[in-house]
């Protein structure tokens, strides 16, 4: 390694146009002979005592390495014989740092558009109840995608990973299972309300009481080329109502209060 | 046995006297370092709606989640606005200097910092990409990235030719200050219990920051040079030991996309890539996505050629021209994924992942061309003004440290 720096200076030397370099770029033209700028480094450089060190921490580095790579290899192979045996350990090993999936698009590509879609039950100025057409969030979203060369994470993950993550956690009645049922619930219960809040849905002077959200799936068509046949027909899955709790109506998140102060200002 | 003997043994002068791959770990560190820095300028605008303590995944649900699996993120920390601004102008700041390679093996512990405190902070918020950064970070800090390319690399050999000048070594004054502001920053955060979830992060954040006391002193006082050799045989076992693993991980990573594809019918049939492309979240381009999949042929030749490049490229390490033709097939097919997938960090994370293997004289050249290109463009902008720069590894190939290429 520094045989190669000391090389490439020296070589760099005699191209040097102008001659306020540091001085010592211009290091005697070097003879063709390898340059051994320091004294030998490495094992032999040592004495036993200092051996047996070296050896001890090549040993650990060794087994830590090769534990790491077993490790990672047994969290992206499928289940076998090793990991329903040592789950827990493995499990213990990469969590949760160490997590990893790389199976977008594997072991098949999705195959459907799932657009998530909400409506909002508004109370308003008036003191009536009105209840929104659906927002097709998704599709707000591919919107926003086309055309660009650098979708924000905001518009292409977001959304579509709160509701995978809300479809991991809940059974088929959409009751949730478990601590990240609820958490994946009022995630996406935020997300629809920031994006409400965005589209003014309450208009002037009403309020957001409660929102529903539903999923709607559509196959991709398969190619022209192709002599399969898809069903056209979306199929959709509803989730109740929920109420937004008061302190929140103002809609989650920056663009909420943001929009609140600039009408204050107004 | 006395082959085998001999083949040990030079394994073993081999790991211990130089830590391999300068170019490469350079070349990744800064791949990184760039992917994470653009990402967070990018999303700046949407910074508070990804990661802030009033976005949609808001801050109890953030401690909620956390309180199950311990993950590190210092913004759990507190939920105060201007405790995030901090962190985020922070990671920003940590891939810049990262970038230059200014202190490499203090600023890879604090870019890692920054990447988990962000991306920990909203899981949900990530991709492949975000968890190819994930594992890289943690990765890097036990390396020796900041061997070339780097403002350190400047430092040394600069330092270098002022002792084969014969004058004396300046002391390092503001090392031993950053080491001792962060042992203050550390000693306060575990001592208020905000490192009591999972050890990964706090072990490594006490082990580099001992490791550094240790080298220090040993640098000062050691009487002799063996304990200073010592360390540095330690230094380079374990940044090759993380080499390998990057190396592996990246294996692992096209093994595992490669495999699970085999068994997916739509990859067997020749179809997968159409449906990606038609996916709503999936596609900027529509009209380009047409073109491509409008013939059934081109569509299947990709697909195959995908499935055939990710399984097979883990067993072309063995071979060095087979190896640079995938690598150069995987980083195209990358940059084109970028565009036409709508995924530009995600691919740029894997370039830089995929940089690992380039081989060293193709590193050098690279490296020269950049130098040229930023003497090109100093001598334009200061018009024949001193240039003191560092000259860059300008030097022609040399098929001597070939070997270093791509350790293996």
């Amino acid at each position: 390694m520094d045989a190669y720096d000391a090389g490439s200076a020296a070589r760099h030397g005699p191209d040097e146009e102008t001659r306020d370099a540091p001085p010592a770029v211009a290091s005697p033209p070097a003879p063709p002979a390898p340059v051994i700028p320091e004294p030998r480094t490495g094992v032999a450089a040592l004495s036993l005592r200092y051996q047996v060190g070296a050896a001890l921490a090549l040993a650990v580095v060794a087994i830590a390495v090769c534990v790491h790579i077993g490790m990672v290899f047994l969290h992206v192979a499928p289940l076998n014989t090793v990991t329903k045996q040592h789950g827990k350990a493995i499990d213990d090993w990469i969590y949760p740092e160490f997590e990893q999936n790389w199976k977008l698009f594997a072991p098949n590509p999705l195959q459907q558009n799932i657009a998530v879609q909400v409506r909002a039950q508004v109370d308003t100025a008036d003191g009536g109840t009105r209840t929104t057409g659906w927002y097709d969030l998704s599709a707000q979203d591919g919107r926003a995608i086309d055309g660009n060369l650098l979708p924000s994470h905001t518009q292409q993950n977001e959304l579509r990973r709160a509701w995978d993550f809300f479809v991991a956690t809940h059974d088929a009645q959409n009751r949730p299972v478990g601590l990240r049922g609820a958490l994946s619930e009022t995630y996406l219960r935020h997300i629809v309300q920031l994006r409400l809040d965005r589209a003014n849905a309450a208009g002037d002077g009403g309020v957001v009481e409660r929102v529903q959200v539903r999923s709607r799936t559509t196959n991709v068509r398969p190619p022209e080329w192709s002599d399969e046949q898809v069903s056209d027909r979306p199929t959709d899955r509803i989730l109740p109502w929920w109420s937004v709790p008061a302190e929140q109506t103002g809609g989650a998140g920056g663009a909420g209060a943001l929009r609140q102060a600039e009408e204050g200002v107004r | 046995m006395n082959r085998f003997a001999l083949g040990i043994s030079a394994a073993i002068a081999r790991v211990t006297e130089s830590a391999l791959g300068p170019y490469q770990t350079a070349v990744i560190r800064i791949g990184f370092t760039a992917t994470w820095l653009l990402f967070l300028l990018r999303e700046f605008p949407h910074r508070q709606e990804l990661y802030g303590p009033d976005g949609p995944w808001d801050f109890d649900l953030a401690q909620q989640l956390i309180g199950t699996n311990g993950s590190f993120t210092a913004l759990i920390w507190s939920s105060s606005q201007f405790w995030f601004e901090s962190v985020y102008a922070f990671a920003v700041l940590t891939s810049v200097l990262l970038l230059l390679g200014w202190r490499t093996r203090t600023m890879s512990v604090l870019f890692m910092v920054g990447v988990l405190s962000l991306q920990n902070r909203s899981i949900f918020m990530g991709d492949g990409g975000d968890n190819v950064l994930h594992l890289m970070c943690v990765y890097l800090v036990f390396t020796r990235c900041g061997q070339v390319w780097s403002l350190d690399g400047r430092r040394a050999r600069l330092a270098r030719e002022a002792r084969a000048r014969g004058e004396r070594d300046r002391p390092d004054r503001l090392g031993p200050v950053l080491w001792a502001v962060l042992g203050f920053a550390l000693v306060a955060v575990t001592a208020t219990g905000r490192l009591d979830g999972d050890l990964t992060v706090p072990v490594i954040l006490w082990g580099v920051w001992l490791a550094q006391a240790v080298w220090w002193l040993v640098g000062r006082r050691a009487s002799t040079a063996e304990p200073r050799i010592l360390l540095d045989v330690v230094g380079n076992i374990v940044h090759n030991g993380a080499l390998l693993v990057i190396m592996a991980e990246a294996c692992l990573i096209y093994a595992t996309a490669g495999w699970y594809k085999i068994q997916g019918s739509r990859w067997q049939d020749g179809t997968a890539v159409h449906y990606p492309l038609h996916l709503d979240y999936f596609s900027p381009w529509p009209a380009l996505a047409e073109l491509l999949s409008s013939s059934g042929l081109m569509v299947m030749l990709i697909t195959y050629g995908t499935v055939i490049v990710q399984v097979a490229f883990p067993f072309t390490l063995f071979n060095r021209r087979v190896k640079n033709v995938l690598l150069a097939a995987m980083i195209t097919e990358h940059a084109v994924i970028a565009v036409v997938l709508g995924l530009p960090f995600f691919s740029l994370a894997m370039i830089a992942a995929d940089a690992v293997f380039l081989p060293t004289t193709f590193l050098r050249r690279l490296g020269g061309w950049a130098a040229r290109a930023r003497g090109g463009l100093s001598r334009l902008l200061r018009r024949g003004d001193d240039r003191t720069e560092l000259p860059g590894p300008r030097t022609p190939e040399n098929p001597e440290h070939a070997h270093v290429g791509f350790t293996a």
